[in-house]
């Protein structure tokens, strides 16, 4: 399984529009947002705060590309094709799991060094690594909720579904403007959005303690949900491919 | 991951690599297949020869495993198809899938041999499909002919027990189909089974020790080119008619249809000899021709037949003969060896 998973991953990381829009963009946004017109203490807050929701942001894109993938993979047969070599079709699913958290890493890693390198944002070693740690475990919903889609729609689906996912999902959570700005009502849906759960992950770190209760049962919550979707889109597949 | 850290251990030896038995799929109201039956010994290399939408590509996909049959029953080496893949006994090339994008032809083939328990090294995988020079080029990068070699590596590459190949050779030059069968004789030589299907008739009958000719979901013919030859009358006796009538010419011996275009008929007999004696005794012999059934002419024969019979039931007589081809005693493995 590992060799698949290579391939995969080298499949991912040849594909410009990935390192472009997944890599690159969520780098150039955090770089455009904190040092735009802001200044001093603000400066450095939001060079903080927003380096965490740049990172989940990237993360989640990355992600849900893993779908993407998915969804084009099975229009051109190549799905069929590992069915016919013995590779088990769990495997193939795991695989595919499994590069999703494979490719999220470039992402996370980009926007964090971004903060560190041009941004000087200073954190203590064990923040550091418990981040990068907390970012790369959160997005296994995600992962999952692109692997659903991928493998219940088409290609064309797919892509649009995923972006609007990706759009809509990083905004109301809060990764691009802080949910703080939000009118009330938009802040108590974004409270249980699975995005700024997630990206709390990381906003706890910085702030100095360990993530709260809520947000880990929250994250738990759709990650089960995430995973019976992806199980039953999986399925569906299975059975019209 | 090697399938041996699975814990599937291969099935007993089976005398026949494929089984299919009343095999239907069904879409709706459509009979994609209708009650097939084909049993494969090791070691045979089969044509599946069939016009489009015959049934040929549900039959393999049925055969491999991919789609459930609505009825019958499929085996691979006494296994459900699945179990064979699994067990890396089976490869395939199929028709259907483009290129994988952003994998380069080595990385592919590299990945495919190594899910199988004994593959064949990949420099000599790439060496057989004519891919050395290709091997750093991306996959979909390349022309329909080096694709098509391409999908043949991917086949081969796990050195599986029996290949199947949904027309082979489509989009490949002359040089290329002649290297491609080279390899698929040597393959088959080793004692391996092949299955494959195609339009070329002649290509059928070169390469294969037995044709199963498919129309309408079902087998129309069965056994090796020179019978299916025969079975569809073997001969051709053409002669001009010089004005005489042409009535009373399906009544002459060995004649089993009569064709007239303008002043020449074509009987197609099954005794050319008698034929002949027949028409000097009436003097028609002018610009006589008496020549072997193509097999091109065979397969027209047999599936036009099945086409423009008025029900969905073939006539009785053609079933009968079909079903007399398919009890026939077995042609041995390596019977092409042998004939050759």
């Amino acid at each position: 399984m590992i060799t698949y998973i290579t391939l995969e991953v080298r499949r991912t990381l040849r594909d410009t529009g990935f390192v472009v829009f997944g890599i690159g963009m969520p780098v150039v946004m955090y770089l455009l947002f904190t040092n735009l017109g802001i200044s001093g203490d603000d400066k450095r807050e939001t060079a903080i705060s927003l380096m965490v929701g740049m990172a989940a942001y990237g993360a989640l894109g990355s992600a849900l590309s893993v779908g993407t993938g998915l969804a084009e993979d099975k229009t051109i047969g190549w799905l069929r094709q590992l069915r016919l070599i013995p590779l088990a079709p769990s495997h193939v699913v795991a695989g595919r799991a499994l590069t999703g958290s494979v490719i999220v890493l470039p992402a996370i890693v980009a926007v964090l060094l971004a903060g560190r390198l041009i941004n000087h944002v200073e954190l203590a070693a064990w923040q550091w690594a418990a981040l990068l740690g907390l970012l790369w475990i959160g997005t296994a919903p995600f992962t999952l909720l692109g692997l659903g889609n991928g493998y219940l729609l088409t290609a064309q689906t797919t892509g649009v579904v995923n972006v609007s996912c990706n759009l809509g999902l990083s905004i109301v959570g809060g990764l691009w403007i802080p949910s703080t700005n939000f009118p009330h009502w938009l802040r108590a849906i974004s409270d249980w959005t699975p995005t700024h759960r997630f990206a709390d992950l990381g906003w706890s770190i910085t702030e100095g303690h360990a993530p709260g209760l809520l947000t880990t049962l929250t994250l738990l919550g759709w990650l089960a949900a995430f995973g019976g979707y992806a199980l039953r889109s999986y399925r569906v597949c299975a059975r019209t491919a | 991951m090697a399938p041996s850290a699975l814990g599937v251990g291969r099935t007993p030896s089976a005398p026949l690599a494929v089984h299919l038995s009343n095999v239907s799929r069904t879409y709706g109201p459509v009979r994609a297949v209708d009650g097939l039956d084909l049993d494969i010994p090791r070691g045979q290399t089969v044509a599946l020869l069939g016009r489009n939408g015959a049934g040929k590509s549900t039959s393999l996909s049925m055969l491999l495993g991919l789609l459930p049959p609505s009825s019958g029953e499929v085996r691979l080496f006494g296994a459900a198809p699945q179990r064979a893949v699994r067990e890396g006994r089976v490869g395939a090339m199929l028709q259907d899938g483009k290129p994988i994008p952003r994998v380069t032809v080595r990385e592919l083939v590299r990945f495919v041999a190594s899910s199988y328990p004994a593959p064949l090294p990949v420099a000599e995988t790439l060496a057989i499909a004519g891919l050395d020079e290709l091997a750093h080029r991306r996959v979909d990068k390349l022309s329909g002919g080096q694709a098509q070699r391409v999908r043949f590596a991917v086949a081969l590459a796990g050195d599986p027990e029996l290949i199947v190949l949904d027309e082979p050779t489509t989009a490949l030059d002359v040089a290329a189909r002649r290297a491609f069968w080279e390899a698929m004789r040597r393959y088959a030589r080793r004692g391996n089974t092949v299955l494959f299907s195609t339009h070329y008739l002649q290509e059928a009958d070169e390469n294969a020790d037995r044709i199963v000719v498919i129309d309408r979901g079902r087998v129309a013919a069965d056994g090796p080119a020179d019978e299916i030859k025969r079975t569809v009358g073997g001969s051709l006796v053409a002669f001009d008619l010089a004005g005489a009538p042409s009535a009373g010419l399906a009544l002459l011996p060995g004649v089993t249809s009569v064709e007239v275009h303008g002043d020449r008929a074509r009987l197609r007999s099954s005794n050319s000899d008698a034929t002949v004696m027949a028409l000097a005794q009436r003097g028609a012999i002018r610009s006589l021709e008496v020549a072997p059934a193509s097999l091109e002419e065979a397969f027209l024969a047999l599936t036009t037949a099945l086409t423009t019979a008025p029900t969905t039931a073939p006539a009785p007589a053609r079933t009968q003969a079909a079903t007399q081809r398919r009890t026939a005693a077995p042609i041995p493995p390596h019977a092409k060896e042998a004939t050759r």
